[in-house]
């Protein structure tokens, strides 16, 4: 990318900073309207029983309290969380607004509505529930055993799948090699609760202030289970407190949106940070057994894996959770027979769903400790192994048949090494002793993603860009930022096309009675998808300005050059136009608006890669694992703001250390949960977070603006495998049940005491 | 129960319930949401403010512990213009979603104005008490020292 750019590659502030650093925007936990009552949920504190009785009277008697609801009073009808549009495939509707079966902890039983929080909390604890227990499926195991009670009256397994690609070669000579990987569930932990706020006015619309990835399926979902047209529900998107896909399906707006309509007053539902770990959603657990055949020369030639996906107790979108671990290895290397089957299972645990890499972390993470394996096995070289199986650029995806576009995971590898001084760390801990107590190890992970939903879904975006009569723009879209810079960014496209500081632009996020539709901020689609978007609604209102300008100056087109917010004609710069001048003239004399809705269709989809490399020490007597350095190199294509990317790869590799390590919802056997609370849920804090150093490599060749491709997932996909194997590596285990706890490494170095040489789980 | 106190350089003199928190006087009574709050036991950090002088979680205090105290919370960084803080958080691409970013600050204000220069192990031990999902953290600590510099 030799082009020098104004706006694109420098680095920006995301577009509220300013009102983030002094306290001044309004989330959805700072808003309240006139009028407004408050929501609280009963939770079930059972995992699987039949409700046999509920009494609310003591509650509704209670001072304050507006109404409660219970499943007896709310509709039977079911939904689906996961909906973006109707008509939608694979959304199982298998959840009502208020449960008559409790199916996990954290179930929906009741809600109150009160004038104030403390009267609604009160109120809550005056429900009185009777229970008939049943017994307890806390593992899809237990779930699937074949006289277990049925979660749902389909039976507990949700969805299986089996798929088979390529030729089955002769195997030779080949070594098999087996691993079993296991994946927790775990908290978003994004710093905001989760937060709804409606209202019903005396028109009859319904109004949703929604802290949301996706306003569109917000509306969606809604307007069909209130039975209401979509033209009535209007779903504003608010600033939100972080969601890595917390926030993508529609949790809570259903039930607030019903209570507002009940109670036509303004009602907001605003959980604690227990009630939102429990109830909200968890990246779903999953246990991947990867066999591989690997021929003499160290090639891959037949890779088959099972999967089984936790959904927890509703469906949500855990089929295709399931369904896109199936889609992710073929994109990251060359294998000539590829299968895999997964199944998806109900147990009586937290609710699965979306979660920043959708499958792409659990499965990249079975398979690089896979590939650690296999080499290991046959003594090659780490980084040589994956060298000899890695995808080329434009590749075609085995699994989708669409190319990989300039897959630049080759040099992410190679590159990667060399910065992090890969060969030097590897030799000094693993020829040198490295038997002390605390010992050092280092590991790295490749991973594959994508850019976008092409091959797999509808995938299109539209925006509206209008020109002031002062030069200034608005480009209206269907954009959620989730704080990751996706306006900054955006807007710097924008400003690029048009040559024109961004301060002139103001970039409006997702309003669906203002703004164009957009399917929402998930699937890394937003700067390869949306990003071209905005790069061809500016490139069409860019020829639009040319346009008036030649009128204005009755010289072809041809002939105009612009830069800097002005038009003048080839070798007259001095009689420019600005573009103010050609906004109001085009007003005024050629009555003309300057203002374009343009819609993208996403015809590729090319990988998102990233190679990371992690140092790791061990102290063998506490089982405590630190991560001394890190570096994540990407290939990004052109990163847009690399601020922002840097500060997405910094947050990605905190989040995946602790996936690694630390974090997980744990269940126990009756259901009940554990890591209730921050306190015993571990966040990486400032000191346990090792200093990122980041490779980008930018090479452009796909389709995205610039040639942008995504970051925010593909950042967090690689970093568990490349923590796992580092710990294996400095201790000489094969430890695969994330994550790696204290109890966990002192449990292996003792049964390395007890056995001698090494295999794998 | 009366308490009087000072909130960003203001004298109040209240009637308040003595379980009223912190956190929900600055929020409900002041109006003063820039505080926010994560998880309501002091895990997070979200809620940070300075009650004298030291950072403290808000959703911790209660009512009777601020008789007399002078607390300052994000609203009054700002002053004559953004707070070097503020403006080398802006900088350094330190704010992303940004609902940790006001305890952030209020914990590095307290530990700039006992300690101007502090180490980078300094900076991380006065912000181990704030979690961020967002930035790694790597971002805002380099804000912390651009800012002490």
């Amino acid at each position: 990318m030799d082009k020098d750019y104004k706006y694109v590659g420098r680095t920006f502030p995301i577009h509220d900073a300013e009102q983030k650093v002094n306290g001044s925007l309004q989330y959805l936990s700072d808003m309240k309207l006139p009028n407004m009552l408050y929501a609280k949920l009963l939770l079930s504190p059972i995992a699987h029983a039949h409700i046999t009785n509920i009494d609310t009277s003591k509650a509704e008697a209670l001072p304050g309290v507006v109404r409660v609801f219970t499943h007896l009073n709310t509709p039977a009808k079911t939904y689906s969380r996961y909906r973006i549009v109707p008509d939608q495939e694979v959304c199982l509707e298998d959840e009502r607004l208020l449960t008559e079966k409790a199916r996990f902890v954290g179930d929906r039983i009741a809600a109150v509505v009160a004038v104030s929080k403390e009267i609604a909390t009160q109120a809550i604890d005056l429900i009185q529930v009777d229970y008939a227990e049943l017994p307890v499926l806390n593992t899809p195991e237990k779930a699937l055993e074949e006289q277990a009670d049925k979660i749902h009256s389909a039976g507990n397994l949700l969805h299986e799948f089996e798929y088979k690609i390529g030729e089955i070669e002769l195997a030779e000579d080949c070594v098999e090699v087996e691993t079993l990987t296991n994946t927790q569930k775990v908290h978003h932990a994004a710093m905001e609760p989760h937060v709804c706020l409606a209202d019903y006015d005396s028109s009859g619309k319904l109004t949703l202030w929604a802290a949301c990835q996706g306003a569109f399926g917000v509306r969606t979902v809604v307007a069909d289970l209130l039975e209401l047209s979509y033209n009535k529900v209007r779903v504003i998107k608010v600033p939100m407190g972080g969601s890595f896909g917390g926030r993508q399906e529609i949790i809570f707006e259903p039930l607030t949106a019903f209570l507002a309509k009940e109670v036509k007053r303004p009602v907001k539902l605003t959980l604690t940070r227990e009630e939102t770990i429990i109830s909200t959603m968890t990246r779903p657990a999953t246990s991947s057994r990867v066999r591989t055949l690997v021929n003499q020369e160290g090639r891959l030639v037949d890779c088959r894996v099972d999967t089984v996906l936790d959904a927890g107790a509703y469906a949500t979108s855990s089929i295709d959770n399931t369904y896109v671990m199936a889609k992710k290895i073929c994109k990251l290397y060359r294998i000539p027979y590829y299968e895999h089957r997964g199944k998806t299972v109900y147990t009586n645990t937290p609710v699965a769903g979306g979660a920043r890499g959708w499958g792409a972390p659990e499965i990249m993470t079975a398979l690089e400790i896979h590939m650690d394996a296999v080499a290991k096995g046959l003594g090659i070289d780490l980084i040589e192994f994956r060298l000899l199986n890695l995808v080329h650029p434009y590749d075609l995806d085995k699994t989708s048949q669409i190319s990989l576009g300039n897959a630049r995971v080759r040099e992410c590898l190679l590159k990667g090494a060399e910065t992090f001084g890969w060969s030097e760390k590897f030799h000094r801990w693993n020829i040198a002793p490295n038997q002390g107590r605390f010992r050092r190890g280092v590991g790295l992970a490749c991973a594959a993603h994508k850019n976008g939903m092409y091959g797999g879904f509808p995938e299109h975006s539209t925006m509206t860009l209008k020109m002031n009569e002062d030069g200034s723009f608005i480009l209206n879209t269907g954009l959620h930022e989730l704080g990751c810079g996706t306006i900054t960014s955006i807007t710097q496209i924008v400003a690029e096309v048009l040559d024109i500081d961004p301060k002139f632009i103001t970039t409006l996020e997702a309003d669906t009675e203002n703004g164009p539709y957009d399917f929402g901020s998930y699937g890394s689609r937003v700067t390869y998808i949306c990003g071209a978007c905005a790069y061809e609604v500016s490139q069409r209102v860019r020829e639009k300005v040319l346009e008036c300008a030649s009128q204005i100056f009755q010289t072809p087109i041809e002939s105009l050059e612009n830069g800097a917010g002005r038009v003048w004609v080839r070798g007259d710069e001095q009689h420019s136009l600005s573009y103010r001048e050609i906004a109001t003239t085009a007003k005024l004399k050629y009555n003309t608006d300057i203002v374009l809705t343009h819609t993208y269709h996403g015809t590729s989809n090319p990988g998102a890669y990233a190679v990371h490399f992690a140092e790791v020490e061990v102290d063998t007597a506490t089982g405590r694992v630190q991560v001394k350095d890190y570096l994540a190199a990407h290939d990004i294509g052109k990163a847009i703001n690399p601020g922002m990317v840097e500060g997405q790869i910094q947050g990605g590799v905190q989040m995946g250390i602790g996936y690694a390590l630390y974090e997980e919802i744990k269940v126990k056997t009756d259901g009940s949960i554990l890591s209730r609370s921050l306190k015993n849920y571990h966040v990486l804090n400032a000191p346990d977070m090792p200093e990122v150093r980041i490779l980008l490599i930018e090479e452009g060749g796909d389709e995205g603006p610039y040639g942008a491709k995504s970051i925010g997932e593909i950042a967090f996909v690689p970093v568990a495998a490349a923590v796992v194997n580092a710990v294996n590596n400095a201790l000489g285990t094969s430890l695969s049940n994330l994550p790696l706890t204290p109890e966990k490494i002192i449990a292996a170095l003792n049964a390395r005491r007890d056995v001698s040489g090494m295999r794998y789980e | 129960m009366q308490i009087e106190f000072t909130v960003n350089g203001q004298m109040y003199n209240l009637t308040v319930s003595p379980t009223l928190r912190l956190i929900d006087l600055l929020r409900e009574e002041l109006g003063l949401t820039g505080t926010k709050e994560g998880c309501g036991e002091g895990e997070c950090g979200s809620c940070t403010v300075i009650m004298n002088g030291k950072a403290v979680n808000s959703c911790l205090v209660l009512a009777p512990q601020i008789r007399g105290q002078e607390i300052l919370t994000i609203e009054a960084l700002e002053k004559d213009g953004l707070d070097k803080l503020q403006e080398s958080f802006i900088k350094n691409s330190a704010v992303q979603c940004g609902f940790c970013t006001p305890g952030m600050l209020m914990s590095a204000k307290a530990l700039l104005m006992k300690n101007p220069t502090p180490s980078e192990e300094e900076i991380k031990t006065a912000i181990a008490g704030n979690l961020c999902r967002c930035t790694g953290y790597n971002k805002i600590v380099q804000a912390i020292k651009d800012a002490a510099e």
